[in-house]
């Protein structure tokens, strides 16, 4: 229950929870905290602030405080991967990365938990790459005092599934890639696929333990396949030959190497003719010639999930639709830019 | 308990179709059960144990009806008119009754849950079997007050009207200016301007002569006023 009172008549009364001071371009934090006790000196200062009335809090049995109800939403809310501190600053607690990794976030709990009058959490978008320490999320309760039970509700909706938030960390993958053309293979051009991919998959901590160059030949491409597996590969990337052209046979290679599950074609704008597939459990990934050209393809967006031992079926190369259509950008800002987060 | 998938199956097949209020009727009569520590309420040891209340005469009443196994015939089901998605599981061995609302946010909820299913009722199947019960439903822990006549069982009470003579069991007369009468007397009923009627093929029984148990022709037995 909340009484108000004149500010004027607050001196010796506890404030009840953290106030906020804004100035513009200076400041935005709380001027006071929850549990000062209101001296003479303070009147001025917030009546300067607006406040011309204070609550007093007296909570009834069914009811909690909103530092309360953070710290219970947090519990909820926080997956693995996540740290937060019992330390609510102006009723809001921050969720932070537990080590550098892949947010990923649980759509429908947030939904859910969203949809609960009076509580709120906001994200960063899923599948962002974040660095120890980084805010992924903040929860709050609304109000100043909540009944206990909505509160709870909502933290079990957010617990559902192993948490709404979580950072995985991405493992240490040892990468073979398979370089396809005959027009490479046959020293008609110069490769320039083969630094890219090895690029990027060493800035997201995996190393490459062997590149393969083989022609447009199933049978080649095959073997190459083959004797990455053999040497112990736990993921492979195949470069070219993944269009619609005569030539192109990547895709028979990766079949004929016995792929157990291919999915071709990702609603992605550069790399719609990607391909995802999987070899028992190894996956194989197929990164068309766009990847060659442009800076950051739907390959950017895939492999730090392969690299969380996310499963790649045809459902998540469909729901990057959305947001899926680079803006091509004279200067790329990715990843702060809308590209593949629109799922 | 039987499998959900079972019951959603046998539910649906019972009701005419499957639909997203089967699911969560099944849902509810689940948890209901649950809630009011019943595992098999159709059993002989427990039908007689619990009384549920539905709030809606819509798909999810047939699916809570037919979890359960409570029958409107049996006075184990109670209707209230409410228009309202909810339902109220009672123990009457242990008193304990919770009410169980489906919620309105998990209709909009559907299309994060089951994005990959097109058409309406289809994905919202599929997100109804998806979501957890504190998504689909609130519950709240209620008295309710269940009066004698209002318990399954034999009829308790039969009193006559004192205009028309009807019978009016278990206390459902009305009582004007001191006269005892049968709703449709008073007035306070469903229809109006009541008139007996005969109609062709009257003398029909299943057990009568040799028209005996096949049915009138509907055809030649409309009635005509």
């Amino acid at each position: 229950m909340l009484k108000k009172i004149l500010v004027q008549d607050a001196v010796g009364e506890t404030l009840s929870h953290d106030i906020t001071e804004i100035r513009p371009g200076e400041f935005k934090g709380a001027a006071f905290r929850k549990g000062h006790t209101v001296c003479d000196e303070d009147i001025c200062h917030l009546q300067k602030l607006g406040k011309n009335h204070l609550y007093l809090i007296n909570l009834d049995k069914d009811e909690i405080h909103e530092n309360q109800a953070a710290s219970i939403l947090a519990n909820g809310l926080a997956g693995t991967g996540i740290t937060w501190k019992d330390d609510p600053k102006e009723g809001k607690i921050c969720l932070h990365a537990e080590s550098d990794g892949l947010l990923v976030v649980n759509k429908a709990n947030l939904a859910s938990f969203n949809m609960i009058d009076e509580v709120m959490c906001a994200s960063l978008h899923s599948y962002t790459l974040v660095k120890k320490g980084q805010q992924v999320a903040a929860t709050r309760a609304i109000p100043l005092v909540m009944k206990r039970t909505p509160v709870e509700r909502a933290a079990a909706i957010a617990q559902q599934n192993g948490g709404t938030v979580s950072v995985h960390q991405l493992k240490n993958s040892n990468v073979g890639i398979v370089i396809t053309g005959n027009e490479v293979f046959n020293g008609l051009i110069k490769d320039k696929f083969a630094p890219i991919l090895h690029k990027k998959i060493e800035d997201l901590g995996s190393s490459v333990s062997g590149i393969k160059f083989a022609p447009d030949d199933v049978a080649l491409i095959k073997q190459a396949i083959e004797k990455h597996k053999d040497n112990g590969c736990d993921l492979i990337l195949l470069s070219g030959g993944m269009s619609v052209d005569p030539d192109d046979v990547t895709r028979k290679g990766i079949s004929q190497a016995g792929a157990t599950e291919m999915n071709y074609g990702a609603a992605a704008l550069p790399g719609a003719m990607f391909m995802v597939a999987y070899i028992d459990k190894t996956p194989l990934i197929g990164v068309p010639a766009c990847g060659l050209h442009h800076k950051v393809t739907v390959l950017d967006l895939i492999l730090p999930r392969v690299l969380i031992g996310e499963h790649i079926g045809k459902k998540e190369l469909a729901f990057i639709g959305h947001g899926g259509l680079c803006m091509d950008c004279p200067e790329c800002v990715h990843p702060h830019c809308p590209f593949g987060k629109g799922m | 308990m039987e499998s959900f998938e079972s019951l959603l199956e046998e539910s649906a097949k019972v009701h005419g179709h499957l639909c997203p209020g089967q699911v969560v009727g099944v849902r509810m009569a689940l948890l209901g059960c649950r809630l009011i520590g019943l595992d098999n309420p159709k059993s002989r040891e427990q039908i007689k144990k619990l009384l549920v209340y539905v709030e809606m005469d819509r798909c999810t009443a047939d699916a809570v009806a037919y979890v359960t196994g409570v029958k409107l015939g049996r006075r184990s089901l109670k209707f209230m008119d409410y228009g309202i998605m909810a339902a109220t599981f009672l123990n009457l061995d242990t008193g304990s009754s919770y009410r169980i609302l489906s919620t309105e946010e998990s209709r909009e909820l559907s299309d994060i849950y089951a994005p990959e299913v097109s058409g309406k009722g289809a994905r919202q199947i599929i997100a109804y079997e998806k979501m957890p019960d504190s998504v689909l439903f609130r519950v709240q822990k209620v008295h309710v007050k269940i009066s004698e006549l209002d318990m399954p069982g034999p009829t308790k009470q039969k009193i006559e009207c004192s205009r028309c003579g009807q019978i009016v069991r278990d206390g459902r007369e009305v009582e004007e200016n001191g006269q005892i009468l049968c709703k449709p007397c008073s007035g306070k009923c469903y229809f109006s301007h009541a008139r007996e009627i005969s109609w062709p093929g009257m003398d029909w029984s299943p057990l009568s002569g040799k028209n005996g148990k096949s049915i009138p022709d509907y055809r030649k037995s409309v009635a005509l006023g």
